[in-house]
């Protein structure tokens, strides 16, 4: 366990890297350096005695309105009943789909962030998703974008930090089965809070579906050694059978 | 634990730690994960797919009836990041696996540790493997 120790020693000897040691100054304003390797970080909300300032607050629950409510609610519960009778529901992932905007920046798997002329593109290893963020571009109108798992992102640098804009997410796409409609939009908020630790502060907003919008945070750790790999979903054994129920075909193809 | 393992391993705890709850979207409810079988067999297929890596096993019983099992590994991601390759098993090596069965009693299960004709023992970091009562191993 010598092994755990170091890297965690190193991982928060890393964290205490002044801000100014990861940045580049462009123009008058300071554009971080954010591009490569991140893990998720604090994923259970710094919860017991590891909290720290680093680590977000748990995500509240989703402000939905009350038919939209019951809706997830009801599914939540089914789900959880299926779970315990040992038939579980399928979903997006037993169909092997990405899972789009905003579960994606999730980060299951490590997540990659490369820096570009007019662009910031996010990786995600898990069914090696992409998303792109064009920068300095006016946002289209939401009935301009077909309907997509990342939606159309425009991002803009505010100093040190990246404010994406997101709209066009299908409504099949849903972050923890929650219902939105096609009017949803995400706002981030993409910063530093210290040298190898990224925030993104995601405001979900939907004026259909939520009563107000649905504020939460995901966290990341910098993995500079870890480069990612590929991910194709190439035989998915589970599939959804006529009832919706997650089935595994037995044996190879 | 074979000592050149251990040092990747032990790295990986703290990948795992840190993206382990976010497949609980994946739902692994299909497993029992009240017993587990200790299945002893020959590998007749290593397949090295995501989703998931499987093993398939021919289980041969004390009367010489040949039960085949198919068994579900986690992301070949993650047992990449734990220390697993693809050619770390072939057709007809002998090992021994821990599953998660089935609960509707087909022939599979889900592995929680698999020990190689040599005597390594790898796990694929099944997210709360701990979390699923062991049966003993009967002889």
């Amino acid at each position: 366990m010598r092994a755990v120790g170091f890297a965690v020693v190193t991982a928060f000897a890393l964290s205490l890297l002044p801000l100014h040691a990861a940045a580049q100054t462009r123009g008058a304003s300071t554009i971080p350096d954010i591009t490569g390797s991140w893990e998720r970080y604090g994923a259970r909300g710094g919860a017991g005695a590891q909290r720290d300032a680093t680590m977000p607050p748990p995500a509240p629950q989703p402000p939905l309105k009350p038919e939209y409510l019951k809706e997830w609610q009801t599914k939540l519960q089914a789900a959880r009943e299926a779970d315990a009778k040992g038939t579980p529901l399928a979903t997006n992932a037993t169909l092997c789909l990405p899972e789009g905007m905003p579960a994606m920046m999730g980060a299951t798997f490590p997540m990659e962030i490369l820096q570009s002329r007019g662009q910031v593109t996010v990786i995600e290893e898990a069914f090696t998703q992409v998303r792109r963020i064009f920068l300095d571009q006016p946002q289209k109108a939401i009935e301009d974008v077909e309907p997509g798992f990342y939606g159309y992102s425009v991002g803009r640098w505010e100093g040190d930090t990246l404010v994406v804009d997101t709209v066009g997410i299908k409504e099949s796409v849903r972050y923890q089965n929650v219902p939105h409609s096609d009017k949803v939009r995400i706002k981030e908020r993409i910063h530093l809070v210290a040298g190898n630790i990224l925030w993104d502060e995601i405001t979900i907003e939907d004026p259909l579906t939520l009563e107000k919008p649905w504020a939460f945070t995901f966290a990341y750790r910098r993995n500079p050694d870890y480069k990612l790999l590929e991910y194709i979903c190439e035989d998915n054994r589970e599939y959804a059978d006529e009832g919706g129920l997650q089935k595994i075909r037995i044996g190879p193809r | 634990m074979n000592s050149i393992l251990r040092p990747v391993v032990g790295g990986v705890v703290l990948v795992l730690l840190v993206t382990g709850s976010a497949l609980a979207h994946h739902s692994f409810a299909m497993f029992d994960h009240t017993r587990t079988l200790t299945l002893k067999g020959a590998v007749t297929k290593f397949q090295w797919t995501n989703p998931h890596a499987y093993i398939e096993l021919d289980v041969t019983d004390a009367k010489g009836a040949v039960t085949h099992y198919s068994i579900e590994c986690t992301s070949i991601n993650m047992m990449q990041r734990a220390g697993w390759r693809s050619n770390m098993i072939k057709s007809g090596d002998k090992v021994k696996a821990i599953v998660a069965p089935l609960i509707n009693g087909e022939p599979a299960g889900l592995l929680l540790e698999l020990t190689l004709p040599d005597g390594k023992v790898l796990e694929p970091g099944v997210p709360g493997a701990n979390t699923y009562k062991r049966t003993p191993e009967q002889e």
